[in-house]
């Protein structure tokens, strides 16, 4: 018996081979960026020692603010407003529809698709300064700005593409929403209780473990947007820096403009940040989320 | 129990084969890569050579390449090529790796990047191999660091200004003096244009962000951009009057409103938004014209910037839209600098590739090829060959941090066009900031 059972363990150690050497592709970066964070490396030639001085530029960094308050105002606004969209579209999902295995399909497409060069140009088409949506502003008279290319407006554009893709949130929603019993709703509605009641106080409640979890998710997903930025202003953050998310300066400072060492170190801002409103999240959960059993 | 058992006995071994797996696919890329670069199966050498452009200008390129192969049975050149943009971004991710090149394009305004760290080769060290005597003066002084030389030309090209003649004509304007015209003759054009079109068509576009442009205007108002010991020349005044005059004319209708250009439109000829006829005129990189001109369908006039012959001094200058550097760590420096010579020195290497990269910067080259070549390349480079024999101040390698210099314009200048910022506080903001990119 022990044998065997010793023998089970060797095995489930070396299925479990690969995810070390994974691991090993993470951790040595991993603490190779925090030694970097405090030096001063331009890539070509080796990094030297400079202690704190990255953090102290970063008080000063007025672009660097900037790109906090991009990813700032991108997370608080698109986050609450693409799971209320996803849970929307998941309700009505719920109820039975025909053909659910296409529509969530055909809903879900747009998250692999978002920061794909099509579409980019699907999205210059529509928001440009002589796009779809100004030729529709048009007929009423009313000249539209450059929905994408006007400091002003580019950034809700890319909130909008962000609550576009709110495929994989409605997925799980979905899931959760099966999981919910019939019953709780039938006895609900003898009892006379209105939809809206029968939402709030069954729905709701029931389902907030997953909504819990897709906003943990999506939080600390949307902090780390890069690519929707880098694929829309073609790396630049523009118009202005009103698209210049905190990865994208990250990116350039890093690669653009040969300060490895200064990228490092806001790297490592970005995952505190990312921890605090991750623990926040998680001390709040304890008022508002319920677990059935 | 027993069945237990051989459930992990079965694992195991299948887990034995999964990994010899892991392990052949972990040595797979290995195989390419083979021993001291050399290219595995064939025991040739092998030379990496990475460029940024098109399709169009790698199969040019690929058909020197070819002759080089012909001619040196021992030696394969590999190529990679991609767009300006993530090239610079791989580029330098490839150095920090300590995987650099051995042959590469070098933005003219990284050079400096490279070489005051110590990455690239000393050209002038090589003169047995590399054979710089047939350059012109000015395309020498290109790659210079000091005394050193760092980078060869690809080819000679200069900024200038291309109008559309199918436009001009449609709505009854004529075509400015484009040896003499001023700034505000330009200004009055574009403007005429957008009024004559009933603005349907708006007579200009430029990039106020593009430091070339800038650098031209700087230079005709005396002051020389980066000066000779590498610091800022321009001042801020320069950079007001720059924008005030975007400014002014947008107000008068000759650019087109704020927000109409979208400034990462992309930038090839066939997304321009004088291939779309939006816009009359725009300044182009001249070893393009071939390209726009087709994506315009033919009309394109090529004028020089406005100013020059009214200004305290030249302002325009024989520029190269790439240079040629060695890495300091190149597998096969000999091969690769015969490489290097056989593109700047062989008349078949140079026919073939046509303008795709400009004028060839061997003057004995560029007299040769200049017959073959299609009408709007010849058309570039005796613009080119005029400003050559001419009369221009001098001009110098763009110091450490100059390639900040565009993503801080194109933050300001967007501020002034959208009328967030005055001109006068643009000049002073540029200023300081540029100021601290290059000192740092």
């Amino acid at each position: 018996m022990t044998v065997a059972v010793r023998r089970q363990d060797r095995a489930g150690y070396l299925f479990l081979l690969p995810w070390f050497g994974g691991t090993l592709f993470m951790i040595v970066p991993f603490f190779a960026s925090l030694y970097l964070a405090f030096t001063d490396y331009d890539l070509l030639t080796p990094p030297r020692w400079a202690g704190l001085a990255n953090f102290r530029t970063m008080l000063g960094d007025a672009t660097l603010h900037q790109s906090l308050r991009v990813t700032l105002i991108y997370t608080l606004v698109s986050v609450p407003l693409s799971l209320a969209v996803a849970l929307a579209v998941a309700m009505v999902l719920d109820r039975g529809v025909r053909g659910l295995a296409i529509y969530r399909s055909v809903y879900y497409l747009p998250s692999l698709l978002a920061g794909s060069v099509a579409i980019v140009m699907l999205w210059r088409y529509i928001f440009g300064y002589n796009g779809v949506v100004n030729g529709f502003l048009a007929w009423f008279g009313v000249q539209g700005p450059g929905w994408a290319s006007d400091p002003r407006y580019a950034l809700s554009t890319l909130i909008l593409l962000h609550v576009w893709t709110f495929g994989s949130p409605m997925v799980i929603f979905l899931a959760g929403l099966r999981q919910i019993p019939a019953m709780y709703h039938e006895a609900a509605a003898v009892d006379g209780a209105s939809s809206w009641r029968r939402f709030r106080s069954i729905t709701l409640p029931l389902l907030s473990p997953i909504i819990f979890f897709n906003l943990v998710q999506s939080l600390i997903a949307s902090f780390q947007t890069f690519t929707q930025g880098y694929v829309i202003s073609n790396g630049s953050g523009g118009p202005g820096q009103s698209t210049l998310f905190y990865n994208l300066y990250l990116y350039q400072k890093g690669f653009a403009e040969f300060d490895m060492g200064y990228a490092s170190s806001m790297a490592w801002l970005l995952l505190t940040v990312i921890a605090g409103f991750t623990a926040i999240n998680f001390l709040a959960a304890r008022w508002w989320v319920f677990y059935d059993n | 129990m027993n069945h237990l058992d051989s459930a992990a006995g079965l694992g195991r071994r299948q887990m034995f084969k999964l990994a010899g797996l892991a392990g052949l696919t972990a040595a797979l890329p290995a195989c390419g890569r083979g021993f001291g670069g050399g290219g595995g199966d064939s025991g040739k050498i092998e030379i990496n050579m990475v460029w940024w452009g098109d399709a169009q200008r790698a199969e040019l390129t690929q058909k020197s390449l070819d002759l080089f192969q012909t001619a040196n049975p021992g030696v394969r050149v590999r190529t990679e090529y991609q767009d300006s943009s993530p090239y610079k971004d791989k580029l330098a991710a490839r150095f920090a790796a300590g995987d650099p090149p051995d042959l590469m394009a070098m933005r003219f305004d990284s050079l400096r990047e490279y070489t005051d760290r110590g990455t690239l080769l000393d050209l002038s060290a090589h003169a047995g191999r590399l054979d710089l005597s047939g350059l012109t003066p000015q395309a020498k002084a290109l790659g210079q660091v000091g005394e050193k030389s760092y980078g060869v030309p690809s080819g000679l090209n200069t900024i200038g200004f291309v109008v559309d003649k199918t436009l001009t004509d449609r709505y009854g304007v004529a075509v400015p003096d484009g040896d003499r015209w001023s700034w505000d003759e330009y200004a009055a054009f574009a403007e005429q244009i957008t009024k004559a079109s009933r603005g349907k068509v708006y007579g200009s576009n430029f990039e106020p962000w593009t430091v070339a442009n800038l650098l031209v205007f700087a230079r005709q108002r005396g002051e020389d951009f980066f000066t000779a010991d590498g610091r800022l020349g321009a001042t801020a005044a320069t950079v007001t009057a720059w924008f005030q005059l975007t400014v002014d004319l947008r107000a008068r209708g000759g650019l087109p409103p704020a927000g109409f250009i979208d400034q990462n439109n992309g930038s090839s000829p066939a997304q321009s938004y004088l291939a779309k006829k939006s816009i009359a005129s725009q300044i182009i990189p001249t070893n393009n014209l071939l390209g726009y001109n087709q994506a315009c369908g033919g009309g394109l006039a090529l004028l020089r910037i406005p100013g020059e012959s009214q200004a305290k001094r030249r302002g325009q200058s024989v520029d190269t839209p790439a240079l040629w550097s060695i890495a300091a760590k190149a597998r096969h420096p000999q091969e690769t600098l015969a490489l290097l010579n056989f593109l700047i020195n062989d008349a078949e290497a140079a026919k073939v590739a046509g303008a795709t990269r400009g004028v060839p910067p061997n003057r004995t080259l560029a007299e040769q090829t200049a017959p073959a070549l299609d009408p709007d390349s010849r058309r570039s480079a005796e613009f080119l060959t005029k400003l050559q024999g001419e009369q221009l101040p001098p001009s110098y390698p763009y110091p450490v941090g100059a390639s900040k210099l565009t993503n801080i314009l194109k933050v300001i200048s967007t501020e002034v066009e959208f009328g967030r910022t005055s001109p006068a506080d643009a000049g002073q903001q540029f200023i300081t900031e540029a100021r601290k990119a290059i000192t740092t």
